[in-house]
Parts: C-alpha cells; structure tokens; sequence
C-alpha cells in the first residue's frame, strides 16, 4: 500500500490550522480554516477541485482553529461552525443546488449566529451526529454543550464541563451515541455521557506522557451493532497514537466507564502527533504531525489490537508541520486529506 | 535556594560575550560574494596579470550585479520544467518542496551553527533590565544544540536551554517566547525549535517548557496585541 500526492492546493500564506469534508449530492465540501481568518470553502470532485466560497473574514478578530459540518440535516443545505482564538464560533448556512448538474453554484454561505461564552481560545468545535448538538472547548479548560434547533439559529447552553485541568484541545463525538470525548493539555481523555439532562464525566483516560491534541472513534460496523463495542484513538505531543477500549460499567464505582488502552500504535512519528483520523469506510488509521509525516495504519482483524503500518510518506508539506489529517470520500474513493503550516491543502491517494 | 545555579548571575560585558573568530578568508568572500567568484579572479589573474584587465573588470561587475539580485539557481531548464509539469499552476508552492531538492544539489550546504543561533538570541533584551540575555547569561552558547545539514528540503532541529535569572521568575516564559519569536522569524521553515528551561533553574519547570514548546499557545499568544507588543520591545536593540 502506498500514498502518493493526488492535489496540492495552495490557499494562503498562514497556516492551516484545520478542514472538514461533508459529502453531498450536489457537492463535496472541505471548508477550511487558518490563521488569515478567512475560511475557505473548496468544491471536490473527481474531475477536478475548485474553489466554491471565501467566508466574510471580518468575522472573526483572530485565526479560525477549526470548522466542522453539521451532519444529518436537511441534504440542501450546507451548516458550518467555526471556533476561534477570538473567543467565539460562528455559523454559517447556505442553501445547495437543488439539481446536480447546475452551472455555477455561485451562492455564497451566510453568517446565521454567533456563539459566545468562552474566556478565551476556542480550540475546536464538533457536532452531535444527530446535528443538534455542538461540543465546543476552550483555553479556558471547559467544554460547552450548546443545544439548537433544526434551523441551527439559536444556541441554548445545556452544559458546561469543566473538570479538566488544563486547555482542551479536541472534542468529537461518538458517531451513534450520546458520548463525547474531549482531549487535553493536561495529557488525559475524558469521555462524557448524558445524564439526568445533564453531561457527566463518564471516564479518565490517562497514559500519554504529554499533551493529547486529538482523538476519534471508531464507527460501529453496523447499525445496531454490540453498543458495548466503543474504541477510540488519539495522538499526542508524547510521539505517540494510541487506542482505547471500553471495557465496562463499574457499578461498585459510581458506574463510572472501565477503559483500558488497547495498544499502542506502531512508532512512526519523531515529533509531536497532532491529528488523529478512524475511516468510517475502510476502518484504517491515519496519523500526522510535526514531522510532516503521513502514517497510515490497519488492524489484522477488526477488533484484535493488532495493527500495523501499512503507509507512511514523509515531508507531506515539504519542511512544514502539518496540523490535520481526515479522511474523505471523494465518489466512492476514500482518500486523505491534510492541512499544514505552509498554507495548503493536500489530497493523497491510497493506492492498494 | 543555593541549590540552583544561577541565583546572582555576573553581568557580562559586551565584548565578552562568545563570537565567531575573524576569519581573513570570510572576510574575502564577503568582498568577493563566493568562494566561487574568489577562484574565478584567482585563475584571471595568474592567465592575464593585470588587475585592469578587460575580462576580470566585466568579471568583477557581472559578481556585482549577482550580488544585488538573488542568483538564480543552478538548475537546468529541464527538470524546472518537469517539476512545473508535474503540479497546476496553482500548485506552484507545493512543488517548491518537490523541485528545491534538486535545485540545492548543485549547491554547497550551509548549515546553521551554534554561534548563529547565539547572535539571533543573544542579544534580545531582557524585559526587566536594560541588559541583554547574553550579557546576563540566559543564553550561553553551550546550552544551544543545532542539528542541521543545511539543505533546505531535510528537518532541521535547534534545542536552547535557558538559565533564567531569578528562579521563581515569572518572566521565564515571556523571555522563552521572545527567543521562539525571533527563531521562527529568523530561521528557514526546516527548523523545528525546542526551548527549555535549564534543569534546577527554575521551580516550574515542566509548566513553563510545556508552554513554551506548545504551538498552539504561541500562535495565540503571538496574536495577543499586549504580549506582542512586550516581545517587540525585547527584540528592540538593548539600550
């Protein structure tokens, strides 16, 4: 297996902090976000790449650190939030074009609120799969669960975490269940489930030596798979991308969750790992950091915690670091993308 | 408190400070633009022996004139094309990590040494005292690590290790902020820089070296106006 280069795409001078990918019938959409303040909203197709929307940059006072579809809404409309160093997150609408071949989708996205309530940085921002809820986590070492409406209008606060005791970097939701897991400067994972109307830490997850910048989890096999069945990767400033399994409800502890980590993933990277992607498709890792090094890994079997690399290219962003990697699925193709300090986004294939 | 190792640092005066010995043939090259150029008027001058020789003025001019613009690299139109060939127009920034590779073979290396990570921060000023780090030696030139080959397309690495004055000195982190600041400003995009705190100067260590080597925290911090504007003043010359 390798990853060779499908598409460099230059977009600014700064760097990219952060892209998320949504897949519609009228068009791929990777907004992308940096420290020019200006989010970019690109067009993918198999054909070619094209740039659809530059957000109004007036927006927001300091670099976007992250943006994040809305899933499962209404398939004509496109719904973004976007966190900032500036304190706040803004979302932003438009409508799709009904039919599939129209000329030009020239219509542009539209601010529809801003969300205010940090102290400070807004780190990053992620979506409840069912779209009605937003996770958001800050400096400020909290994490705030905003619930909406079907509109995405109006925000209300429904609870706000703050047991870690340092900034969260990462938050990202289960992609079938009410859990949340949030990653932090005080090198733990906690994962967060409802409760009583309420967000409640469900489990600690400690082991990495050193800050945690991302996690994810993994997707079920199947609708009504086992629910018991959850695992989660995450990378971290200790070189590392590790996986976590949940084992079981303490019932003699409160029914706080058991989580062991299952493995640790194969060494690949030299510095600080700062993304961390689990395909829905293929249910391969992928992993990238400072050392600009694009790893991807593969289990044996599914569930056995044997992994191995199956891929690794270096120097993904020539001399820079790059800060996300995600998986895409660009017309039944599932391929990577990624974002560095030298302004661009790239497009990988995975060659069988 | 006598177990840390710098609780009354001497002050160094300025001529004190480490700095690279003159050297006579640095000095030519400097006259000269290159080595290249230097041998060139060398051979000129044992084939025709007159420094007013037609060939070696127009030689001398043309060393000039390449001097004032960046000399083009030393590359054939061949693989520039190819390179170019390979990526969009508006591809053009990627290829550069792709083509520089190539481009840089055809020249010597020229790594960054120690001395030249010490005159970058060195002569920052301390925020408190009108003195500088080097004189008031939180810099020192044996506790900076560089591992660099010079070539533009490799990762190249600067590890500093700072001795704070003072050492509950809450500046720790602004003085460390103020050395990434000038590096990441002054050095090529291969370098990654790791700023720590010399072990038992400090009683936060861990807090402040993980702070220091967070880049997220520093891109914040670097779009604070007020912090921004106390680390400008300490790039300032010292007076």
């Amino acid at each position: 297996m390798s990853i060779s280069l499908a598409k460099a795409i230059k977009l600014q001078n700064d760097k990219t902090w952060a892209l998320d990918y949504k897949a519609t019938p009228a068009a791929n959409l990777l907004a992308v976000a940096s420290t020019d303040r200006k989010i970019k909203i690109l067009n993918i197709q198999p054909q070619g790449t094209r740039l659809s929307d530059v957000l109004d940059s007036t927006v927001h006072h300091k670099a976007v650190r992250s943006v994040a579809w809305r899933p499962n809404t209404d398939v004509n409309t496109a719904t973004l939030a976007a966190g900032s160093f500036d304190s706040t997150v803004s979302i932003w609408t438009k409508e799709l074009g009904m039919e599939e071949e129209e000329e030009e989708d020239n219509s542009e996205m539209d601010l529809l609120a801003i969300i205010e309530g940090h102290e400070n940085e807004v780190k990053c921002v992620a979506w409840s799969n069912d779209g009605m809820l937003l996770a958001t986590c800050s400096r400020d070492k909290s994490v705030w669960i905003w619930e909406t409406d079907e509109m995405g209008e109006e925000y209300e606060c429904v609870s706000v975490l703050q047991e870690h005791s340092q900034d969260v970097k990462h938050v990202v939701w289960h992609p079938s269940q009410p859990l949340l897991a949030s990653a932090s400067y005080d090198d733990t994972i906690r994962v967060w489930r409802e409760y009583d109307d309420d967000w409640e830490c469900a489990a600690v997850l400690t082991g990495h030596e050193g800050t945690v910048w991302a996690s994810d989890f993994e997707t079920p096999a199947e609708q009504g798979a086992d629910t018991t069945d959850i695992r989660l990767c995450s990378a971290s400033d200790d070189k590392t991308v590790r996986v976590w399994k949940y084992v079981e409800d303490d019932d003699e502890n409160d029914g706080q969750q058991v989580w062991v980590c299952q493995t640790v993933l194969p060494q690949v990277h030299s510095r600080q790992v700062y993304s961390v992607a689990w395909s829905r498709d293929s249910g391969m890792i992928a992993s990238t950091g400072s050392d600009g090094t694009l790893a991807v890994y593969r289990e044996s079997e599914r569930g056995s915690g044997d992994w191995s690399v199956v891929a690794r290219h270096e120097l993904c962003h020539g001399v820079y670091e790059i800060n996300m990697v995600k998986w895409i699925n660009v017309g039944g193709r599932e391929m990577l993308a990624t974002g560095g300090d030298d302004g661009s986004v790239n497009l990988w294939n995975i060659d069988l | 408190m006598s177990e840390y190792l710098n609780e009354n640092p001497d002050v160094l005066e300025v001529d004190q400070l480490p700095s690279r010995k003159e050297d006579e043939q640095e000095q030519l090259f400097e006259s000269f633009g290159s080595q290249e150029a230097l041998r060139r008027k060398k051979l000129l001058m044992k084939i025709d022996n007159s420094p007013s020789s037609q060939v070696i003025r127009n030689v001398e001019l043309l060393d000039k004139l390449l001097l004032l613009n960046n000399v083009p690299d030393l590359t054939s139109d061949e693989s520039s094309l190819q390179s170019e060939g390979e990526y969009s127009s508006e591809d053009g920034d990627e290829a550069a990590g792709h083509s520089s590779m190539s481009e840089y073979d055809a020249e010597p290396a020229d790594p960054v040494d120690v001395q030249e990570i010490y005159d970058l921060t060195a002569h920052i000023c301390d925020p408190e005292h009108p003195l500088t780090l080097g004189q008031l030696s939180i810099v020192n030139l044996p506790d900076i690590e560089v591992h660099d080959d010079g070539n533009p397309a490799h990762l190249a690495e600067v590890v500093i290790r700072i001795t704070p004055t003072i050492t509950h000195c809450s500046l720790a982190t602004l003085i460390g902020l103020g050395i990434r600041v000038r590096l990441e400003r002054s050095l090529p995009p291969r370098f990654r820089i790791t700023i720590l705190l010399k072990k038992g100067t400090h009683n936060s260590e861990a807090q402040v070296n993980k702070q220091l080597n967070d880049k997220e925290r520093v891109a914040a911090a670097c779009e604070n106006e007020q912090l921004l504007g106390v680390v400008s003043k300490m790039l300032q010359t010292c007076k």
